[in-house]
């Protein structure tokens, strides 16, 4: 993916009038402009996005010592704005600007482009919102003239519904959810949880194991006591032995059910057609006496929204480990992709992220769904679209 | 006029322990009068200018090609640099300079031993404070891509000049990554290493840059010191044996191969003549155990030999077979 021709007068203007019919497309459904500044302090996107996002940022100080970034993307400025104002919900906000990334060990990819993209911000009908925000990325992409494009779909929620519904320890059920989209690491972390393999501190929740809450408690404060001189690490007393008492709780079972185990690989390994993939976890999860009908209606209500746009079944999978490796995303996901004159390409993501206002200070949860187009990829895909149409006899 | 540049740490244990290697292989480092103390010579290789830099800056200059060999921490060096491979050839590890580059968290945290148990708390942390936990470290590329590896992403890196391991206790960050040797100095600030946190285990390494200019004359300079190198390193771990071996010499020669894996030197000229082995140091009873065991009751003697040079240099062959 080459840089894109910033001096190059036709590119540019192909590229502006591109950006007004997407942008068009946002205000007609309500959309109000947002201009966040290109410098941005650094902190809420080192703290609030880790060190993956961190390390493609680009960063700089300010004469004072403050410091600043070029922002690497907008969906944060526009949701830590309507974090701090709590302006009327819900708020409708779009954006066309650039933004900056580092991208290490991959010089061939650019530092600096555009994104295009809309924020639905407090609707409590999620619903409505991810049907609404699926709609405005179809007109988007048919706006800008782009027919031929695929939809990639997933549900993190629908993971998290699976692992609520499993019998196993509090702690577990956070890291299987916290991981299931890194292949190779979940499969580790799978096979550690049913050998049981044990640490120090297991041992020690295995031995506090047959002792009475108040007893365990006593023996964990005991133990605290030993280390009352070593630097607290800005965790409270209290947050630790509370850990210790819910893995002790857990203790009797440190290992995973293989059977368990299987179905969760087996859900993992759903990708392909939409509605077959749903009907799949269906089956797969009666087997296993599990109810997930909450999340899997929502994505048939979403199946049907995107039939109703007319999108082809044969346009959209369903991916059950897709997550996005952005980390901010909670529930629904989803990418556009086409193909440019190299090859697949992918046009647009986007999704739900309902917590991000909350920790981006929001004095209440604000729900949030929205998606971003990479409009220069956009007008790459719809010339290699035109030219194969131009090429067929 | 010299072919070759080689970078050596200008002051600290390392430059004590560079001189005492370069010595031991007779080949004693003088530092050059007039220049300030940051140039030097080695004593027998004319040809090779020899560069006093801090640790840190040779990792650098083998990264940039300012200099063709150099001797710095493998942690420096994977620091500076995640993916050596193409840049900068590992010729050997010297056997000092040892550090680990290691996670290590708040002692006070007795509900944490594993990467795991960090994962858990890093995302509890963040919920629960509304903020990512902080490590502090001067090794940010390597915490990055061991954290990755681990799995652990709600976390944030700040990053610490010196004086790492205060950086809890001054609550500046809440846990580390940082090197250690014996551990007392994490135990002494109230700190502990996780079991799987070990990112490392580093010892200093004598480097190749395969960015600078590899000239006819920096190879051959490069052979010669490499081949000294190794042939001391040789003469180290090994002895000479000197034993007679009447009769069925050729079979007790095949079984000390393969039980000790001495190798023949040198045969004797006529039938009673001592035959002359090389013996790894650590196998020589082994080599005795067997010339026993064969029915051998002549004594033998060893001795430690200075150099053993032969026709392999295999610490330069490997270097050429980077060398574009």
């Amino acid at each position: 993916m080459a840089a894109f021709p910033y001096s190059d007068a036709a590119a540019i203007a192909a590229l502006n009038g591109q950006a007004e019919a997407i942008l068009s497309v946002f205000a007609a459904r309500g959309y109000a402009r947002a201009e966040p500044s290109v410098l941005q302090p650094a902190d809420i996107f080192l703290d609030r996005s880790g060190e993956e996002i961190r390390r493609r940022t680009f960063t700089l100080t300010e004469l004072s010592g403050r410091e600043l970034c070029l922002r690497p993307d907008l969906t944060i400025p526009i949701c830590k704005q309507v974090a701090d104002s709590c302006p009327r919900l819900p708020a409708r906000i779009c954006y066309n600007g650039l933004v900056f990334r580092h991208q290490p060990n991959q010089p061939q990819r650019p530092t600096q482009f555009y994104q295009a993209g809309v924020e639905l911000l407090g609707l409590e009908d999620r619903a409505a919102g991810d049907r609404e925000i699926l709609t405005i990325a179809v007109e988007a992409l048919r706006a800008a003239g782009l027919e031929d494009f695929t939809i990639k779909i997933g549900d993190l929620a629908l993971f998290g519904a699976l692992v609520d519904a499993l019998d196993v320890p509090s702690q577990w059920r956070a890291r299987l959810k916290r991981h299931f989209w890194r292949v190779g690491y979940f499969e580790a972390l799978l096979s550690r949880l049913t050998s049981g393999a044990a640490s120090d501190q297991q041992r020690l929740l295995g031995s506090l194991g047959g002792l009475t809450a108040s007893e365990s408690r006593a023996a964990i404060e005991g133990l605290m006591d030993m280390v009352a001189d070593a630097p607290q690490g800005a965790r409270t007393r209290e947050e630790i032995v509370e850990r210790l008492m819910e893995q002790a709780a857990d203790a009797a079972a440190l290992r995973l059910d293989p059977k368990i185990a299987h179905v969760i690989t087996s859900l993992l390994a759903i990708s392909g057609n939409a509605e077959a993939g749903i009907a799949e976890i269906r089956k797969l999860t009666a087997g296993a006496g599990i109810a997930l009908d909450a999340p899997l209606k929502a994505m048939e209500q979403r199946l049907a929204a995107l039939a109703g746009l007319g999108v082809a079944p044969s346009q959209v999978s369903f991916v059950a480990r897709f997550g996005r490796n952005m980390e901010y995303y909670t529930g629904f996901v989803f990418e556009l992709w086409a193909q440019d004159a190299e090859g697949p390409v992918q046009i647009a993501g986007g999704g739900r992220y309902d917590s991000l206002l909350e920790t981006l200070g929001a004095p209440k949860p604000i729900s949030a769904v929205g998606v971003a187009i990479r409009t220069e990829r956009l007008l790459a895909a719809r010339r290699a679209q035109d030219d194969k149409a131009g090429d067929a006899p | 006029m010299t072919a070759l540049t080689l970078a050596i740490p200008s002051k600290g244990r390392l430059k004590e322990d560079c001189d005492a290697y370069f010595a031991d292989a007779g080949a004693r480092l003088k530092q050059r009068a007039g220049a300030r103390g940051y140039r030097a010579t080695l004593n027998g290789f004319g040809d090779i200018d020899v560069m006093l830099l801090s640790a840190s800056e040779i990792a650098q200059s083998l990264l940039a090609g300012d200099v063709h060999l150099g001797i710095t921490g493998e942690d420096l060096l994977r620091e500076a640099a995640p993916e050596l491979e193409g840049r900068v050839h590992l010729v050997r590890p010297l056997g000092f300079g040892f550090a680990n580059v290691v996670v290590a968290v708040p002692q006070y945290w007795i509900d944490v031993s594993t990467m795991a148990d960090l994962d858990d708390v890093c995302a509890a942390f963040a919920h629960r404070h509304r903020r990512r936990l902080r490590i502090a470290t001067k090794y940010v590329q390597l915490t990055r891509g061991f954290f990755a590896r681990m799995g652990i992403s709600d976390y944030r890196i700040v990053e610490s000049a010196g004086a790492t391991e205060g950086a809890p206790a001054a609550g500046t960050a809440e846990a580390i990554v940082d090197i250690t040797t014996t551990g007392a100095t994490l135990d002494a600030n109230g700190l502990k290493q996780l079991e799987d946190g070990t990112i490392l285990e580093s010892q200093a390494q004598l480097a190749a840059s395969l960015a600078a200019d590899w000239s006819e004359n920096a190879r051959r300079a490069a052979e010669n010191l490499l081949g000294r190198l190794h042939a001391r390193a040789r003469a180290r771990s090994s002895q000479i044996m000197r034993v007679r071996l009447n009769g069925q010499a050729e079979r007790i020669l095949a079984t000390l191969a393969q039980t000790a894996d001495a190798g023949v030197l040198s045969r004797p000229t006529d039938e009673n003549g001592e035959y002359s082995l090389l013996v790894p140091r650590a196998r020589l009873m082994d080599a005795i155990a067997s010339l026993r065991a064969a029915g051998c009751e002549a004594p033998a003697t060893t001795q430690d030999a200075d150099y053993v040079f032969d026709t392999a240099n295999p610490l330069y062959a490997a270097l050429a077979e980077k060398l574009p």
